[in-house]
């Protein structure tokens, strides 16, 4: 029974929104209003369940004496922090905001700025023309990164002005990098979309019928 | 000296890069900027419309994005403020309140733009697709309040904005996958325009939809929002930036290619 409950919930829900899509009557219409209430009601749990699991992972962690666990207190400290400020006097409060834009801001900021230092070292390191496939991925790196910059239409333009055909190819270097996005970027990215929303249909048939049970947890 | 050239040490290319930011920070250079296309069609979009009609500027990201998007946000609600279009903002990402509020009242006090009469910002709800989908029937059903706590229906503003048919275009700035859930939901759903604005490591995802005109402008990171500056004659952050970019990217290359030099001798020598 406690299987079966989900799977037929499941299984009505998923039909009858797949329904109401089709039919524009005040009933069809008025059941997913309803419904869509309904999950929006329902949401906001999923924020408690995910700090609940969170606080546990990090209990977990401080018992088990795990590599760094010192830093879980840290966890703790920062969400008693931002609850105790956040929750009584709400974001517009100059406490939180403070906290906002002095630690979390900079410190999040900090930690995608270090990408690009990461980014430069495993270019250096990775981008070798060891084969064909290799090479042409460093030749449309080095075009969509010159591309993406007006330093790349200044080189290119330069260049060019040094032959007859200035005036026919100017900004050739933002041409071909939109060329390349608009081209294979698109015809590989299309192709993508649609195996993935394949997918998810067939995911979403799987579930709708009880035949992909794994969101209900353990083993079945 | 080939096999050092080969495994140079990071920390080297690491100060390169430094540098490569520090140094044009310091002394400035103005580059020409090409305008692309998407964004043209997006500030095109904006610039005809008439007085007094919507837009929703959705700030989808966090402190992590906001050296790409934030340029973007402060160039749309200057074009839309000195068109008088009137502008309604709001996140789906909990972490974007903060900064769409700092940033939607930073630009409105330059403007002179007026909370509830020429914005709002109604600020975050849980829920991406519940929230974009319910705003088709009836915003305020969603944001029963603004994030200043004022009920939605007593905005001078919202007087006569219910849902998306009265939003003429959403553009939403994403560091993630929720532009797409704005095109399923909003586009699909309710034939809404989208445009987005987005950060340059998913640029290349937001092709398809350009092409399909399910997305009808788009605004391509640091670049996009240099053009974008440049289109509404502001130049700030994003054409300073975009500048100090092409340092960093010529310093990529160039080290690409010493690397790829060293690779091949070495080999050459090996044999």
């Amino acid at each position: 029974m406690k299987r079966q409950i989900p799977l037929i919930l499941c299984f009505l829900f998923g039909v009858v929104m797949l329904l109401t899509q089709f039919s524009p009557h005040s009933l069809s219409q008025g059941i997913y209003e309803e419904v869509l209430n309904w999950a929006r009601i329902i949401t906001p749990f999923a924020l408690v369940f995910s700090t609940i699991t969170l606080l546990q992972t990090h209990i977990t962690r401080i018992r088990r004496q795990t590599e760094h666990w010192q830093y879980s207190f840290l966890v703790f400290g920062g969400i008693a922090i931002m609850v105790v400020v956040g929750i009584p006097f709400g974001p517009q409060n100059p406490v939180f905001e403070w906290l906002f834009n002095n630690v979390q801001l900079p410190m999040d900021a900090t930690m995608f700025s270090l990408l690009a230092f990461f980014i430069a070292s495993a270019a250096y390191r990775a981008f070798r023309a060891r084969n064909l496939e290799a090479s042409l991925l460093l030749i449309t790196a080095v075009i969509v990164m010159l591309g993406n910059v007006p330093v790349g239409d200044l080189i290119w333009n330069k260049l060019i002005s040094l032959t007859p055909w200035a005036d026919t190819y100017a900004n050739g270097s933002s041409l071909m990098k939109q060329w390349i996005l608009d081209n294979p970027n698109l015809s590989a990215r299309r192709g993508i979309i649609l195996g993935v929303s394949l997918g998810v249909i067939s995911q979403s048939i799987r579930i709708i019928l009880g035949i992909e049970r794994s969101y209900l947890g353990g083993g079945d | 000296m080939l096999t050092k050239l080969v495994n140079m040490d990071r920390r080297i290319v690491f100060i390169l890069v430094a540098l490569a930011v520090i140094i044009p920070m310091l002394f400035p250079i103005s580059l020409p900027v090409s305008i692309s296309e998407p964004t043209q069609n997006l500030y095109e979009f904006i610039d005809e419309l008439p007085a007094d009609s919507a837009i929703m500027l959705v700030f989808d990201y966090g402190p992590s994005s906001l050296a790409e998007l934030n340029p973007m946000a402060k160039a749309i609600l200057k074009q839309c403020f000195d068109k008088d279009v009137k502008v309604v903002g709001l996140t789906l990402y909990a972490v974007g309140t903060t900064m769409g509020s700092d940033l939607m009242k930073e630009i409105a006090e330059e403007k002179g733009a007026v909370n509830g009469e020429d914005y709002v910002f109604l600020g975050y709800r849980p829920g991406i697709e519940l929230v974009i989908l319910g705003m088709g029937t009836n915003i305020a059903d969603i944001y029963e309040t603004d994030f200043y706590g004022t009920p939605t229906t007593e905005l001078p503003m919202m007087e006569n904005i219910t849902n998306y048919d009265q939003i003429e275009l959403v553009v939403d700035l994403s560091s993630g996958n929720l532009t797409e859930a704005w095109i399923t939901f909003a586009n699909v759903q309710f034939n809404q325009q989208i445009a987005a604005g987005v950060t340059g490591v998913i640029i290349s995802q937001m092709y398809p939809y350009l092409q399909t005109g399910q997305l009808i402008g788009l605004i391509s990171g640091i670049a996009g929002a240099a053009e974008y500056e440049h289109l509404i004659q502001s130049h700030a952050k994003g054409t300073l930036w975009i500048n100090v970019e092409s340092f960093v990217h010529l310093l990529i290359i160039i080290l690409v290619i010493i690397g790829n030099i060293a690779f091949f001798v070495q080999r050459k020598q090996e044999e």
